[in-house]
């Protein structure tokens, strides 16, 4: 009786609700409906603005372009088809997708460079291998992640971080080897730079290791400048004149923190840097790209040391070839620098006095590299080299050669003979390093991107 | 005294009058990274602007080296016109070095003609190197299809009207005009290729099949194993019995790439290899852009009767 009486009562109350129900149901259809019919139209719109040639958005109305009175392709476009239609996505190709929100704003890439030498043990006791206290062992030099792309519409960037073996099966330092922004859009023809970064000081000095041209960077750099070469923190301004050849010129200021060269690690007495280069199209072949640099600062004693700069670098590059054939490059370096020398006045061993005075250095290199192959590269590089504060002078030359199996994948392999005329400075242990016997040998490798080199 | 503010002030009057005339009467400066562009550019821009190009058509753009000389063009130009799709990418480089902030990537005057093209072979799976250079966003030799040059050139108008609003109706004629010219060459060049239909091609490097698609053509591989890696003697071996099978009777090779290792493919198959103008400029008489069509379907369809 108790469940008759709920039955009726639900009865009743759809009874009562059937034609509400019904009218929000046309309601729906009705609007859905409408819905449709817009979206057909939108759908009728958007077809007739692909069918039409993009309209310039010109005050006079562009005229129509004739169609195409081309007969029918089989299978590919029907008669009439005008150049815009021939333009539409067909299969079987897949086609061009907008990258999703995932896509990165800049590019990244990863540079490996491990490296390897056998020598001499007297050169290993000794410490005087290219790869000082690395002798006789293979490591990783330079592995490095770079980051680097647009930061704005006005400034692009640039990060690398790099990890390597600095001592004998020591652990891997990483540290920050270049962050800098570049400010694209100041007047003049004028950039400035600032941040962390590889100076340019000559041609070599602003290449990462594994970018040289050579296994080991050239004897003059490491010996007036140190085995990683002038990196500093400050500033710099290019500015290329609107003149009828290329002439790029370059100043900078630094905190001078290089200990090879500098030292003294300041803003109160800066390091000042600056640049001359150019560049001759000897025929369209041919290409010669002339440098001059200076960098001006103070040692961690407080004495000035002032370096001077050449760099030459030749490419010849027959048509077509879709590599140089011949490349030539040289630079030297000048230094000049305050040192405190013992003056024995009488001669009799002891010393009555110090005095300043200036000290010149000079160093130079010069190499050769033919490939004939695309994959095969052979080269010669012959250096000739001061030090700085030692005295004598060491000679090396180094022939090598290169495969690459890809643009991303090198191996090199060369030998090293190098003779000193002092043992000052290459004498630890009590081994001795004026006549070093090396082979190198050097595999990199790019994962991902990386900034296109300039000549 | 007073003849000498005369003299300076009637000095100044006629140089201010002539400043604007001067201005009035230069051109754009334009800079292209590929000679096809410099000629659209050329065929959109008419007497309003001076194109050069950074490239030549000989050379292959994926491997252009930055040499300063680029960086002296791109000194003063008032727009550079790329490409994009990665094929150009070194342009930045020399963009860099160029000191020009009229061209930097975000200003008006840097114009990329690949914004709205339908890009073929975009990889519909996950890529990496070992599939060689491959270009993530799809095949960027694009340029020399003719059925893609309203879009190119729309584009180019819309860049140059960017740094130069009150010529866009010029630009606007100049391009009309010249994509009539191409709608009836087109034609013609329909006409030409109709029987080819269907042939199937071996390319050396996968640059030409915007061109194929557009006549109807078949590329059936790539003499290079992988874009960018030389061929490996085991996939020649395999090239040469699909080419036999498939009855190929052309083998096109760009410029730049060893045409010796085509024609000895071509000699174990039966086929001829052809220089394929995959620029203008890249063989003798393709002078321009329509040329350099004309030059490639007049060559295809003679070698394909």
């Amino acid at each position: 009786m108790r469940a008759c009486a709920l039955v009726l009562a639900l009865l009743s109350v759809i009874s009562v609700s059937a034609p509400a129900a019904a009218q929000e149901t046309e309601t729906l259809r009705r609007e859905l409906e409408a819905l449709q019919k817009q979206l057909q139209s939108v759908t009728d719109r958007l077809q007739k603005l692909e069918t039409q040639r993009t309209p310039a958005p010109a005050p006079v109305p562009a005229p129509a372009l004739p169609a195409m009175s081309a007969p029918s392709p089989p299978g590919a476009t029907a008669p009439g088809t005008s150049v815009t239609d021939l333009a539409r996505p067909r299969q079987p190709f897949t086609l061009y997708q907008q990258r999703g929100a995932g896509q990165l704003l800049f590019d990244m890439g990863v540079a490996g460079d491990f490296v390897g030498n056998l020598t001499q043990s007297n050169v290993e006791k000794a410490g005087g291998g290219t790869f000082g206290g690395q002798e006789n062992r293979f490591f990783p030099r330079e592995v490095e992640l770079g980051l680097f792309g647009q930061v704005d519409p006005y400034a692009y960037a640039e990060v690398r971080i790099e990890a390597g073996e600095a001592t004998r099966g020591g652990e891997l330092n990483v540290s920050l080897a270049e962050a800098a922004v570049t400010l694209l859009t100041l007047p003049g023809g004028t950039q400035a730079k600032f941040g962390q970064m590889r100076n340019r000081f000559g041609y070599s000095n602003a290449l990462h290791e594994h970018d040289l041209s050579w296994i080991d960077r050239p004897n003059a750099l490491r010996n007036f400048l140190g085995d990683e070469g002038l990196k500093e923190k400050g500033v710099e301004l290019t500015i290329v004149p609107d003149l009828p050849f290329y002439l790029e010129g370059l100043a900078g200021v630094f905190n001078g923190d290089n200990e090879t060269a500098f030292g003294r690690g300041t803003l109160r007495v800066p390091m000042f840097t600056g640049r001359l280069r150019t560049f001759l199209e000897l025929g369209d072949a041919s290409a010669l790209q002339l440098g001059m640099s200076a960098a001006s600062g103070e040692t961690g004693e407080k004495r000035r040391n002032t370096l001077l700069g050449w760099e030459g670098r030749y490419k010849y590059r027959p048509e077509g070839w879709l590599h140089p054939l011949v490349t030539v490059t040289g630079e030297a370096i000048y230094s000049l620098r305050r040192v405190l020398v013992d003056v024995d006045m009488d001669g009799d061993g002891l010393i009555d006095r110090i005095t300043k005075r200036e000290r010149d250095r000079f160093g130079w290199y010069l190499g050769g590299e033919m490939q004939p192959w695309r994959r095969w590269t052979g080269g010669v590089r012959y250096d000739w080299s001061q030090f700085p504060l030692n005295p004598g002078s060491e000679r090396s030359i180094e022939p090598y050669i290169t495969y690459w199996p890809s643009e991303f994948l090198r191996f090199r392999l060369a030998y090293k003979n190098t003779e000193r005329t002092h043992r000052d400075g290459f004498d630890a242990n009590g081994g001795s390093a004026r006549q070093v016997d090396e082979v190198l040998f050097q595999g990199t490798f790019i994962l991902g991107a990386h900034p296109a080199h300039p000549f | 005294m007073r003849r000498l503010t005369f003299i300076a002030g009637a000095t100044l009057v006629a140089l201010g009058l002539l400043i604007p005339s001067a201005q009035a009467a230069r051109k754009l400066r334009v800079v292209a990274t590929i000679p096809d562009l410099k000629s659209l550019v050329e065929a959109v821009g008419g007497d309003l602007v001076e194109v050069d190009s950074l490239t030549r058509g000989t050379q292959n753009f994926h491997e252009a080296e930055v040499r300063p000389s680029m960086m002296l063009k791109l000194r003063r130009a008032d727009a550079l016109v790329e490409n994009g799709a990665d094929l150009d990418a070194w342009a930045d480089v020399a963009v860099l070095g160029a000191n020009n902030s009229n061209i930097v990537r975000g200003a008006a005057g840097r114009i990329e003609i690949s914004r709205g093209i339908p890009l073929l072979e975009v990889p519909s799976v996950r890529v990496d190197r070992s599939m060689g250079d491959v270009h993530p966003l799809g095949n960027p030799h694009f340029s020399l299809d003719p059925g893609l040059a309203p879009i190119i050139t729309q584009n180019i108008v819309d860049g140059l009207a960017r740094i130069s609003a009150d010529d866009r109706q010029a630009f606007e004629r100049n391009r009309q005009a010249f994509l009539a010219r191409l709608d009836r060459e087109m034609e013609r060049w329909m006409k030409l290729m109709a029987p080819a239909r269907g042939a199937k091609v071996v390319a050396y490097h996968p640059d030409v099949i915007y061109f194929l698609t557009r006549f109807g053509l078949v590329q059936v591989a790539t003499l290079e194993d992988r874009p960018g890696i030389p061929p490996s003697p085991q996939h020649l071996v395999q090239i040469i019995r699909l080419m036999k099978a498939d009855g190929v009777k052309v083998i096109l090779v760009e410029p730049w790439n060893d045409f010796k290792l085509a024609q000895r493919v071509a000699d174990e198959t039966g086929a001829k290899a052809l220089v394929f103008a995959t620029a203008v400029g890249a063989v003798k008489g393709a002078d321009n852009y329509i040329a350099a069509i004309d030059y490639n379907v007049n060559t295809l369809a003679e070698a394909l009767k």
